[in-house]
Parts: C-alpha cells; sequence; structure tokens
C-alpha cells in the first residue's frame, strides 16, 4: 500500500505541498455545494476570469471563517495548476491514491477529477499555456489583393501585389507589402512546415515515454 | 500615335549637342543610361565620370548637363508610354536628332527596354515591404505549466524593410499545428485571387 502511495503521489514533486495539505486539514465541515463553489471559482481564476464576486458570496453566506477559505482556495489552486494535467491524464488513479494520503474526502475527489478530465481541461491548458513564455502567435491577418495599373514610370504598369496587415499577440502590428515574388515563397514556406510538421507528429521521436 | 517628345527650346538646345558628338562614343553613353535608369536616385555618372565626359565630347558643364538630362528624358519617356523601338525612332527623326543618333537611342531601346520595364513594373511604392522568409521549426518538449508536452512549433521570420531605413526589422511569428493551417489557408485563399487576376 505504501509503495503505491509513494508512486502515486511523485507527480507532486514527492512531497505533497504545503497549500494542498493544509487544505486537507481545512477541509472539515466544509459541504459539498460550498466545496463546488470555490473549485467553480478557482478555475475560473486559472482560465484567466475575475472570480472576486464568487468568492466573496461563497464566504458571506457560509459559516466556515475566511482564513479556512483561503487555505482551501490556495490548496485547489496549487494543485490544479501545478498538477501537470496531461499527466493526471495517463494516470487516472493518482487522484483516488491521493485521497488516502492528503485525506479529502472522496466525493471531493471525485470533484477534482470531473474538472481535470472533463471538458474544461482543454481552456485550463490553453490559458496556462499563454503565461508561459513564447514568442508573439499571430491574433488577425487581413490582406488586399492590388493591381497597379499605371505608375509614374510606367503607364501600364497592371502589376499585381499583395498588401498585408499582422496584429500580433503582444499588441504589435505590422502593415506591409509582399510582392508576388515573395509571396509564393512565403505560401512554399509554410507548406513546407506543415509537411515536416506532419512528418514530426507521426515520427517515433514522439513515442518518448513519459 | 502624338509625339511623346515635343520640342521645346531646351531639346532644340540638346539635338544640336547631341548631334555634334561623335557616333560610337554616344552610343556607349546610350547604353550607360538606360542601365541606370531605373535606380531612382543614383546619378548615372559619378563627379569624376561627368569631368572625363566632359574632356571626351569636347562638352562644357551645362552642355554635358543639357546631353545627359535629355537623353535620360528621352528613354524615360519611351518607357512610360512603351513606344514601338520604330516609333521612337521616327519621332526622334521629327525633332531633328540626326538618324543615326536616331538610330542609336532605337537600338538600344529595343535591347534594354523590355527588361528595364520589368524592373519597374516590381518596383512597386510602400513604406514596408516583405524581404525575407526564414523560418524554424521547434519541437517544445515542456514549459513552466506543463511538463511533457511535444507539441511542435514552428517560428516564422519576416524580414521587412522599411523604405526609410538601412537594416530591416525582423519580425518573429509563433504557430502550433493549428494556427499554421490556418495561416496556410489564408494564404490560399489569397492566391486564389491571384490566380483570378490572369
Amino acid at each position: 500500500m505504501s509503495s503505491s502511495h509513494a508512486k502515486d503521489t511523485s507527480f507532486l514533486g514527492g512531497r505533497i505541498p504545503p497549500e494542498i495539505e493544509s487544505m486537507s486539514r481545512n477541509l472539515k465541515d466544509v459541504d459539498q455545494e460550498l466545496f463546488r463553489k470555490l473549485l467553480k471559482a478557482v478555475v475560473g481564476a486559472l482560465e484567466g476570469k475575475d472570480c472576486r464576486d464568487i468568492l466573496r458570496s461563497a464566504a458571506e453566506t457560509s459559516l466556515i471563517p475566511q482564513e479556512r477559505l483561503s487555505h482551501i482556495i490556495a490548496g485547489m489552486h496549487k494543485l490544479l495548476s501545478e498538477s501537470c494535467l496531461r499527466f493526471l491524464s495517463q494516470t487516472l488513479k493518482s487522484l483516488f491514491g491521493l485521497s488516502f494520503v492528503i485525506r479529502i474526502p472522496e466525493d471531493f475527489i471525485t470533484d477534482f477529477s470531473s474538472v481535470v478530465f472533463g471538458n474544461r481541461r482543454a481552456a485550463l491548458e490553453a490559458a496556462s499555456s499563454q503565461k508561459d513564455p513564447h514568442l508573439p502567435t499571430l491574433e488577425d491577418f487581413k490582406w488586399r489583393v492590388d493591381v497597379s495599373i499605371s505608375t509614374s514610370s510606367l503607364a501600364r504598369a497592371l502589376q499585381p501585389s499583395v498588401l498585408t496587415q499582422m496584429k500580433l499577440s503582444d499588441g504589435s502590428f505590422h502593415r506591409f507589402e509582399v510582392p508576388v515574388s515573395k509571396f509564393q515563397e512565403l505560401r512554399y514556406n509554410v507548406a513546407l512546415i506543415l509537411k515536416e510538421m506532419n512528418d514530426l507528429e507521426k515520427r517515433s521521436i514522439l513515442k518518448i515515454q513519459d | 500615335m502624338t509625339s511623346v517628345i515635343k520640342e521645346t527650346q531646351s531639346i532644340k538646345e540638346a539635338v544640336i549637342y547631341i548631334n555634334a558628338i561623335d557616333v560610337n562614343k554616344f552610343s556607349r553613353l546610350i547604353s550607360r543610361i538606360i542601365q541606370k535608369l531605373h535606380l531612382k536616385e543614383e546619378r548615372t555618372f559619378s563627379e569624376e565620370e561627368e569631368q572625363k565626359l566632359q574632356a571626351a565630347l569636347s562638352l562644357d558643364k551645362h552642355a554635358l548637363n543639357l546631353v545627359l538630362e535629355t537623353s535620360a528624358f528621352i528613354l524615360e519617356q519611351a518607357v512610360y508610354h512603351n513606344i514601338k523601338p520604330a516609333s521612337l525612332q521616327q519621332q526622334l527623326e521629327v525633332i531633328h536628332l540626326n538618324p543615326e543618333k536616331a538610330e542609336v537611342f532605337s537600338q538600344t531601346w529595343a535591347t534594354a527596354g523590355p527588361e528595364l520595364v520589368e524592373k519597374l513594373k516590381r518596383n512597386i511604392f510602400a513604406p514596408k515591404k516583405l524581404e525575407h522568409v526564414g523560418w524554424q521549426l521547434n519541437l517544445q518538449m515542456a514549459q513552466s505549466s506543463q511538463a511533457r508536452l511535444k507539441a511542435p512549433s514552428a517560428v516564422l521570420q519576416l524580414g521587412i524593410r522599411s523604405e526609410d531605413s538601412e537594416a530591416p526589422e525582423n519580425v518573429f511569428v509563433e504557430f502550433n499545428h493549428q494556427q499554421l493551417l490556418e495561416f496556410y489557408n489564408k494564404l490560399e485563399i489569397v492566391q486564389g485571387q491571384l490566380d483570378s487576376l490572369t
């Protein structure tokens, strides 16, 4: 029993973080409804929403002192954000093993797993990956095809070109002209990268064991 | 076709000078001018070269300038209206350029003209132009919020040159698979538009 426990808690880094320990201590007398409210608020916060109102109303309507509530919320936050959601999906039993070690009632574990494995999971992952370091991504891409009919040097030019406008996730804004030849080059390169990505996703390098 | 070269006073003056120049020297001069015609800011001849020309063609500074400017003007008009070499020759004879000089113009125009038109067509006017496309494909293994990722991500480097700056500005954009696919689909739509033009 103890060896399987050791394996199950390994994903938390070997030692149970103090926030989670204090959460389990403070979960006494907490009813399911309150727990669910708090859990919902924490998930919302991880997705980037503002949940001060929900938390405030939960704190006001319950008999549990605010200090204990804050321990619970901190523990939930830690469990859900650090818990390597991807890993958890591969070792479902961990959460149940968890309940023996940190003494969270089994009902509460069910609630946790419904968050971790439910459809909020994708949104959580997307939100957390946004905060990690990355180069700006393309938020908006607008384009225009122009044909210049005549210029000061040519009465009849009839030359097409593409005007591109890119808004990036870091707020920067780029508007530039793309000559037709460069556009072809861009298109070719993007297709090439897509092909490489497809190959990469199929190759055995992805079968690296976790 | 109406004449593209009106016989103004300065044209008349220039014609007199041009007619006096040796035809071989003149031929080389015109070839050089047409080669540099597409470069807006550059002078065709450096100070030194102009001085040598003055000596070689026995023209003073004012006369040489007039000859160079008029020759360039004639060629620019030819490009602008895209007139045929024969038509150019005819029009030059109308303004009293002697036949051998007119022939020099139309010969040079016939050989170097089409290339010049192509170059000018490609000279698009824009404050910023895409000059260079580079890319890098990475496999992201982990990040601070998630371990064990294995997510491919591509970084596109766009070298954008501004009209007024020396060095191009590099814009880096990151894409995951889905984002890159969406981007590619948009590029395909643009391509469809370009295709419908031809």
